[in-house]
């Protein structure tokens, strides 16, 4: 400490711990929040649903996107990552899971949203196992915080039914 | 011979020392950036420093959480970190309070080391001598 660069070194060095420890406490203080999100996810429409020339299954449905998602935010979240899949069980995969939609959600102010679209990505399947076949639809979260640990959560909703025949 | 030799050393590195001194008594009004601070101001420096740091580190922290907002902690502790530059970095007056006296190169040419000294020299031109 008896020189300017030692001092301006030992500010420098001791400053930047103490902020790791403030971003250590930030990152911890996140487990004090308990969400309660919840959402609805409704099929409006089967579009269509065609045999591709390969021989794989491929439908088209546009999709009833409502959740609150406010709960998630605290003041250590940068932002969170959502996103809508189709998960069903073929003999060849015990879990298949589509990607359908997906969305960021900047702040706490846009996390109660609804929304009607098309599914974003396309939903294929491999084979052609989807006529008649029974889906989830599960909406996924990735909490991405500041700070710390990411949380990843989601909820699933059941009981969805495609059409038996190509359409 | 050597002891002579050894005493011109002395006395050199003294009126070295002394003049460093001097010239540190007449800069002290000021800030200096190049002359080192006096003990008890390092030790006081360091503590000032950990005290300032710790006391905004808290601050932010319960400001920040309370607000629910993170810039808002970061924002309060990068001003406690400016601040505790401000007065740990440079070298103030009040860091040198204490400053070390040293004896007068007149006074230690009247007051001699003692003993050790014909020891070293037996060594030393024993040595020599090889």
């Amino acid at each position: 400490m008896h020189s300017f660069l030692y001092r301006a070194n030992a500010v420098l060095t001791f400053s930047v711990m103490v902020l790791a420890a403030l971003c250590a406490m930030a990152s911890f203080s996140d487990y004090l929040n308990v969400p309660s999100p919840n959402a609805y996810l409704k099929v409006v429409n089967i579009n269509w649903l065609q045999k591709q020339p390969n021989g794989n299954d491929e439908v088209s449905l546009k999709l009833d996107i409502s959740a609150d998602l406010q709960s998630l935010f605290t003041w250590n979240t940068k932002q969170v990552f959502v996103f809508v899949a189709a998960e069903y069980a073929t003999s060849q995969n015990a879990l298949n899971q589509v990607s359908l939609w997906d969305g960021i959600i900047p702040s706490r102010e846009h996390a109660k949203f609804t929304i009607q679209t098309n599914n974003k990505y396309r939903f294929i399947d491999q084979g052609s196992n989807l006529r008649g076949k029974d889906f989830n639809l599960t909406l996924h979260w990735h909490v991405m915080p500041k700070t710390g640990k990411m949380f990843v959560d989601k909820i699933v909703i059941t009981g969805y039914r495609l059409p038996e025949t190509y359409i | 011979m050597t002891v002579d030799d050894e005493s011109i050393d002395l006395k050199a590195g003294l009126t070295l020392v002394h003049t460093v001194e001097a010239h540190s008594r007449t800069k002290q009004i000021g800030l200096s950036y190049t002359l080192p601070m006096d003990w008890q101001g390092q030790k006081q420096a360091e503590l000032l420093m950990q005290i300032i740091l710790g006391v905004f580190a808290v601050a932010a922290f319960v400001v920040g959480y309370s607000m629910g907002s993170f810039q808002t902690m970061l924002l309060i502790y990068a001003g406690g970190v400016g601040l505790t530059t401000l007065f740990i970095v440079p070298n103030w007056p009040f860091f040198n309070r204490h400053p070390l006296n040293w004896l007068d190169p007149v006074e230690v040419e009247r007051h001699p080391k003692p003993k050790p000294q014909p020891l070293t020299s037996k060594k030393k031109s024993s040595s020599k001598h090889k």
